[in-house]
């Protein structure tokens, strides 16, 4: 009995999203027949741009990467009971960490890319170290603190690549832009990979090292939280930490750790965008992604195998965006509009069907 | 006329019946206790009567009149009330504003313009935003006078204590218009005195013809109170009696289906060394109040040390001094002769202390994680539960769980079943099962059988006298008179943070022991 309920739970646990999504896609149908367009048009349209050709198919992946990162950074902290709101910063230290080792450190390839991985990850955690010492040792709530290092890290990052670490004096740049990272920590591209495989993507998209990146942290990270003494420890104090404070887990020391783990990750969604598109740090980086983190973390059950899904479904959406754009007369921001929907519904789905799985487990005991 | 009748009540669950042709009815003016084991299908009963379920045959009648509840906001329309185990107040909120919270709109602007005449918009608006509480406290204070329930309503409830609390739990109800009154295990939270002023409040309902429906564990209570009997197991009504000719040994049997020794067999004490020594021991709680006081006391090995009290009188913090690292103001605490005081949990688990929690959801299970998880929560961190790279060996676990469930006779369909999913008793024998197998030598138990059944509260006395035969070394607290008296080897009284009186259990009597827990007649003891 107990397996048949755990596989109803499973189930569910796949439908949610599922219907979440058919009904994000239902609405969007609605809001085009309202703007004037046929719902075949547009949904040709959607087809056209995420699988029209094999390079769109790839550009999804490809910008699902960093999504995907930000999604189990969020989620490591998540499962700890730990906000980390402050992913956005975090990245933003990051990112820049990694690009100074980029920059100014001579090492050959090999040595050179793991280390600036490393550095992105060193400065992602020391992003999130005083709002961890802060919450353990003074009971500073994570979400106001983490607010604030956000803003503090985007102006900080602003005033570096304008003043001590611009490429404008050195005649590299006349952008407020750091120096070009040095060819050796630069992330080369799969795609040729890809092609010999017989995937016939084009030269243009990015499927750079940092998909190997995020498979290899995805799959750690999994590792971590559901075959580790320390995941254990991480769920339990996020499931009831008075429980875990009485069974004798060392609370504070497992969410400092949880917190400097999902500051670490987020040290890593910008490698992608610095190391493989850019090639220098500016202060034009993408904004956001940490917050995108927080609902795709939540509707992948801060899960990193269900983060996959989630995140090439936001990814998925805000390709769909450009296509409605590009061959009909809905505007792009419909697919915004769209996103928050189907976190909405998924959000309640998965909540329902949550409640409906206990009570099942109620009557399978008979109380 | 009953005042409320169910009639042939069946409820299904997938592969259990819950509720099996139950009738049960009501007169106005009487109690009817209802009693049964966990699990036996009171619950449902009950929660098909407030409106949470809708039974899948049968009916419920109110004053003969077939009637279908669509949740509790419908049953207190009807005139069914509820006292829950658990309070529903607002801690911050004064007596009047629990009471009419939730009622401000519809009852009291409803009294307010029961006196007509004309009035403009802006008066109506007024109304129905303006919190009238003048009509309310009038009326308030003209139900505690008829039921001789006293509290002062403007005290924020988190003040009062919890035999107060009640009181206000049971205004509210009244304040909505209740004819029916259903209290599920009232007297769980009380002192003995406090059990005599709600059983008093009873007899005024009664007299005013409202009906009370009873539910408790405590068969004393049930025989000293209720006018009729109700046993029920494994969902189906078992005997309906009058209480006249009733006797304990009888409903125990009834509920349970087989004979129940209720005073275990309990060897006297062979005790040996020392294990545990409080000494001279004062601590604050977080508002700096002293809470526990120039506290010693001891527990050698083989024996129960049984701490008796009123809740709310040190007993929480004082173990928690002993389970957790908490800050001292003065004192020591040893274990075996070596100091404590400033060992984390995880140091006092692995030293060989155990803790059974008084709250065993808030602070003993992880709900959601499967049993297998929650065997060895506390104890996960060791061989053979982790291997290499503080891998997590799931196979050890899951066989060790296998062999407690058998061992310990927890009920479940499988070990990596929710811990959520399982009843009262059966996830209180899990926590006695993962706090045993760690063979302790120093047991804490707080309240270990609160809310369980009588069949599980065999097992765990048996269990609690066994690790003492086994020559542990156990703590026992308890608000339940009998369980200290019936488990203890020595008993210590603790009142306002102190031990005010000792003494052993050959000597000990109820009359004594509750005279010294209402602080040994220094006159406040009466709450």
């Amino acid at each position: 009995m107990a397996t048949a309920t755990s596989r109803r739970e499973t189930l569910l646990n796949i439908l949610a999203p599922v219907i979440g999504f058919l009904a994000a896609i239902v609405i969007l149908l609605i809001i085009v027949v309202i703007v004037g367009e046929t719902p075949g048009n547009a949904i040709r349209a959607i087809i056209r741009i995420a699988f029209g050709n094999p390079s769109r198919t790839a550009t999804i992946i490809s910008t699902a990467i960093p999504l995907y990162i930000a999604g189990i950074a969020v989620a490591f902290a998540f499962q700890a009971g730990v906000f980390n709101i402050g992913v956005e910063g975090q990245y933003f230290v990051g990112g820049l960490v990694g690009a100074m080792a980029g920059i100014y450190l001579r090492l050959p390839p090999v040595i050179h890319i793991p280390v600036v991985v490393l550095a992105a990850m060193l400065g992602g955690a020391l992003w999130a170290t005083v709002p961890a010492l802060l919450k353990v040792g003074r009971g500073v709530h994570e979400v106001i603190t983490t607010i604030m290092f956000n803003n503090i890290a985007i102006y900080l990052m602003n005033y570096l690549v304008n003043k001590p670490l611009s490429g404008i004096e050195t005649g590299e740049s006349l952008e407020p832009q750091t120096r070009a990272i040095a060819e050796t920590a630069l992330f080369g591209r799969l795609n040729g990979f890809f092609q010999a495989l017989g995937w016939r993507i084009g030269n243009h998209v990015y499927l750079d090292y940092s998909l190997i990146v995020a498979l290899v942290f995805g799959i750690v990270t999994w590792i971590v939280i559901y075959k580790l003494r320390f995941g254990f420890e991480v769920r339990s104090i996020g499931e009831a930490i008075d429980v875990s404070r009485y069974a004798g887990i060392r609370v504070k020391r497992v969410q400092i750790s949880a917190f400097l783990v999902s500051g670490a990750l987020a040290g890593l969604i910008g490698l992608q965008e610095i190391f493989a598109i850019r090639g220098f740090y500016s202060y034009q980086i993408a904004a956001g992604l940490g917050f995108d983190g927080i609902a795709i973390a939540l509707i992948g059950l801060n899960n990193p195998l269900g983060i996959v899904f989630s995140a090439l479904l936001f990814s998925f959406l805000r390709q769909a965006g450009y296509g409605l754009q590009l061959y009909t007369s809905v505007p792009n921001s419909v697919s915004w509009v769209i996103t928050g929907l189907m976190i909405i519904i998924i959000v309640v789905t998965n909540e329902l069907m949550s409640r409906y799985v206990r009570n099942l487990r109620k009557k399978e005991v008979g109380v | 006329m009953p005042l409320l009748r169910m009639e042939n009540i069946t409820k299904v669950f997938p592969g259990v019946v819950a509720n099996d042709a139950v009738s049960f009815d009501l007169q106005a003016g009487e109690v009817h206790a209802l009693v049964g084991e966990n699990g036996a299908g009171k619950t449902t009963l009950m929660k098909i009567l407030y409106g949470l379920y809708s039974p899948d045959e049968g009916g419920v009648f109110i004053n003969d009149e077939l009637t279908s509840i669509n949740g509790p906001r419908d049953a207190i329309d009807k005139g069914i009330g509820m006292v829950h185990q658990h309070f529903m107040l607002v801690p911050v909120f004064s007596v009047l504003d629990n009471v009419i919270l939730g009622e401000e709109r519809s009852r009291i602007t409803r009294a307010a313009t029961e006196g007509g005449g004309d009035r403009g918009v802006a008066q109506k608006v007024l109304e129905r935003v303006y919190l009238n509480k003048t009509d309310a406290r009038a009326r308030l204070t003209d139900l505690m006078e008829r039921n001789q329930l006293s509290v002062d309503l403007d005290r924020p409830v988190r003040e009062l204590p919890v035999g107060v609390q009640q009181r206000v739990e049971i205004l509210k109800i009244l304040y909505r218009g209740a004819q029916v009154l259903v209290f599920d295990e009232p007297t769980a939270v009380l002192t003995p005195q406090q059990v005599d002023g709600l059983f008093t409040t009873f007899k005024e309902l009664k007299a005013q013809g409202k009906g009370i429906i009873f539910i408790s564990h405590k068969l004393d209570e049930v025989l000293q109170v209720a006018d009729r009997i109700t046993v029920i197991r494994r969902g189906k009504v078992v005997e309906t009696m009058a209480r006249e000719g009733a006797t304990k040994a009888r409903i125990a049997e009834l509920m349970v289906g087989k004979p129940v020794l209720l005073k275990v067999d309990n060897p006297p004490a062979e005790p040996g060394e020392e294990v545990l020594r409080v000494e001279h021991v004062t601590a604050q709680d977080d508002r700096g109040a002293t809470v526990v006081s120039d506290l010693s006391l001891t527990v050698r090995a083989g024996e129960v040390v049984g701490i008796a009290g009123v809740e709310g009188n040190g007993q929480t913090e004082l173990v928690r001094l002993i389970a957790e690292k908490e800050k001292l103001v003065s004192g020591d605490i040893l274990l075996s002769g070596e100091s404590i005081a400033a060992w984390d949990v995880r140091e006092r688990r692995e030293a060989g202390i155990a803790h059974i929690p008084e709250d065993r959801q808030r602070f003993g299970l992880l709900l959601p994680f499967t049993l297998a998880d929650n065997m060895v929560l506390g104890r996960h961190h060791q061989a053979p539960f982790v291997g290499a790279f503080q891998w997590r060996n799931m196979r050890a676990v899951r066989e060790f769980a296998r062999v407690a469930i058998e061992e310990y006779d927890i009920r479940t369909p499988g070990e990596t079943t929710p811990a959520h999913a399982l009843s009262g008793g059966n996830q209180q024998k899990l926590i006695i099962a993962r706090e045993m197998s760690a063979d302790p030598r120093l047991l804490l138990a707080s309240q270990p059988t609160r809310g369980v059944d009588i069949g599980a509260t065999e097992f765990i006395y048996r269990q609690i006298v066994e690790a003492k035969v086994q020559g542990r070394a156990v703590l026992l607290v308890s608000a339940d008179l009998d369980e200290i008296l019936s488990l203890s080897d020595r008993i210590l009284v603790m009142y306002k943070g102190q031990i005010v009186h000792e003494v052993s259990r050959s000597e000990a009597t109820i009359e004594e022991i509750g005279f010294y827990m209402m602080g040994a007649g220094d006159g406040d003891g009466d709450q």
